[in-house]
């Protein structure tokens, strides 16, 4: 089961399960996989199609692996910048819960 | 030849980089780091606004970034807000943070920078997720409930938005080989050409960009955390939000989405038209913005669901676009939608500091604030009324001439039903926008006494004032300049 069509279903589900997590879940760290699991999946997508699918002419040599490689860097950095939110948050309210953050409505 | 942009990239690099090591022991002068900062983007106007050989590349970036005048238009436009938050920041943070509030400010202008020239995927993601990532923490710069509130609100969505963007663009290389724009595009022609079974993907490659771009932009339905940003978020942040990266969403869906767009309505494509998403799009932004602004009690939320609708006139001239490009009424509306761009980037701007004003002075951000406010802050109160007054769309300001333009490039076609909502729209916005210069000049202040207004602020305004009441008295010119980034969106 090697094909480029198993890669790619794969990738939508991980994608899926991403987007159902952001929905579903209140917990910021959730929310916070939920989007590492969406990223992961686009970064799949780019070797899967890499590695089985020939370049447009013109094109750099390895673009989707070079791709990956900044998206992981800088998948990187968004957790951290987003973990360091969530510490705040906890300093705060004692808790991680979204959906106690209301003070502001209308 | 000196390739001035490429000189600009680098000194704002450095600058960003610089700028936090700042910290001087017993600093004496604790408004240096906004000085660097604000002379360092004026810096780069003046080198954005120095190059004139278009099209142009730009030395290092190889097919990276390509110098246009689309390019340049919102180069400018986004660093010159930055510029504007700058000088009004200088007595908003001054505190042993400062080095690091405007490095933050400053890695969002060169994020902005480098998105506005951006010819490739990859480039165009890097300076994306270097435009978000410093606004994440700027939103919960304050350590406040409600800041810590919009940054996680933000940060979260920011972060969705982003891993949209991302998936759309690996859907794009995979169905084309390729990350660059133009390179791209033509895959999708072929593509379409042969109407292969991929044309499925093709579509929700488009619709995940519409989405992911939606979300900066502020397209309901996918502005729900717009409000609570913006209210929770310093309002200087606030208004880099809504004046500044926002205006980088709408170039990043211009070079991508509109790009695309135009092979769609050369094929034919049986699943959709973009336009009739788009059309859709815009209808819902304009309403539930307009509707939901009347209800609003604070000054910065009204301010945010304006923003939004604001966005939804916008959005007429890329349906304009979509439906017919390279026609008489793609340009109009194109033109429209850049001038337009402009107007708000200044207009949303210059009101979100006015509220920022007052919230430093009075400590209040509701409606009952304003009451009075024409004897209170005169210059504030005359400056907010002005940019309210363009944003409704009054003549002879500077945002009537835009909305013209968008109205008038639907008008003939089979979205007229856009151009009548359009001007609907903006006789309802009137009510709030109105509403609120009533309460400066006809209500009476809770307390008589005038309040301090101070001098950086009042520069921001008079220059802001400057450009609102010039582009209304002088349309042409500001038309003749808006029109020269039309063509360079085709790709």
């Amino acid at each position: 089961m090697n094909s480029l069509a198993d890669f790619v279903m794969v990738s939508a589900m991980l994608f899926g399960i991403g987007v159902y997590g952001l929905i579903t879940k209140r917990n910021a760290l959730r929310l916070l996989f939920a989007v590492e699991l969406m990223i992961n999946a686009a970064n799949l997508n780019f070797v899967a199609f890499e590695q089985y699918l020939p370049p447009a002419p013109g094109a750099q040599a390895a673009l989707g692996q070079t791709f990956v490689l900044f998206s992981i860097a800088l998948a990187a950095a968004e957790a951290a910048v987003i973990l360091a939110i969530i510490v705040v948050a906890y300093r705060l309210h004692q808790d991680v819960d979204v959906s106690e953050l209301k003070t502001m409505e209308g | 030849m000196i390739d001035f942009v490429s000189v600009a990239i680098l000194l704002l690099s450095a600058n960003s980089l610089l700028l936090p090591l700042l910290q001087i022991p017993k600093q004496r002068n604790p408004r240096l780091p906004g000085y660097v900062l604000a002379g360092v983007l004026a810096a780069v106007v003046v080198l954005i606004g120095l190059s004139t050989e278009y099209p142009g590349t730009i030395a290092w970036f190889g097919t990276l970034l390509s110098e246009d005048i689309l390019g340049a238009v919102f180069a400018m436009v986004t660093v010159g807000i930055t510029l504007a938050v700058t000088v009004a920041s200088f007595d908003w943070q001054k505190g042993p943070n400062a080095p690091v509030y405007y490095s933050l400010l400053s890695f969002t202008a060169l994020g902005m920078l480098l998105l506005s020239y951006s010819s490739d995927l990859l480039m165009l993601f890097v300076s994306w997720e270097l435009m978000s990532l410093p606004t994440y923490v700027l939103a919960g710069f304050d350590k406040k409930l409600r800041s810590n509130e919009a940054a996680v609100k933000y940060a979260v969505i920011g972060a969705m938005s982003s891993a949209i963007i991302l998936y759309a663009i690996s859907l794009a290389y995979g169905l084309t080989g390729s990350t660059q724009i133009s390179a791209v595009v033509q895959g999708f022609y072929q593509l379409l050409a042969t109407q292969s079974s991929s044309s499925v993907l093709a579509s929700l490659a488009i619709l995940l960009f519409i989405a992911g771009f939606g979300f900066k932009m502020s397209i309901v339905p996918f502005h729900m955390w717009i409000p609570d940003a913006y209210e929770g978020a310093p309002t200087t942040v606030s208004a880099l939000l809504a004046a500044a990266t926002k205006k980088a969403g709408f170039v990043a869906a211009i070079r991508v989405v509109l790009a695309i767009t135009t092979v769609y309505v050369l094929t034919k494509s049986p699943l959709f038209t973009t336009a009739d998403v788009l059309a859709a799009l815009a209808l819902l932004t304009m309403t539930v913005g307009n509707i939901s602004a009347l209800t609003q009690k604070s000054m910065t939320r009204l301010l945010a669901y304006s923003s939004i609708a604001q966005a939804g006139y916008i959005l007429i001239g890329f349906v304009a676009y979509a439906n017919s490009p390279g026609s008489t009424a793609a340009t109009i509306g194109m033109t429209g939608a850049v001038l337009h761009v402009i107007n708000h980037a200044i207009l949303t701007g210059v009101a979100f500091l006015a509220a920022a004003l007052v919230l430093m002075q009075l400590r209040r951000a509701d409606l009952g604030a304003y009451n009075g406010l024409g004897r209170r802050m005169p210059i504030t109160a005359l400056t907010l009324s002005i940019a309210l007054l363009a944003l409704a769309g009054v003549p002879p300001l500077s945002g009537f001439w835009s909305k013209l333009l968008l109205f008038l490039s639907v008008a003939n076609g089979p979205f007229l039903w856009l151009a009548v909502a359009g001007i609907l729209n903006s006789a309802l916005s009137l009510g709030y926008y109105g509403w609120v210069v009533k309460r400066m000049y006809f209500d009476d202040p809770e307390s008589p006494e005038k309040v301090p207004e101070p001098f950086w602020f009042v520069l921001v305004f008079a220059v802001m004032v400057g450009l609102i009441i010039g582009i209304g008295l002088f349309p042409q010119q500001a038309i003749n300049f808006a029109s020269g980034a039309v063509p360079n969106i085709a790709g």
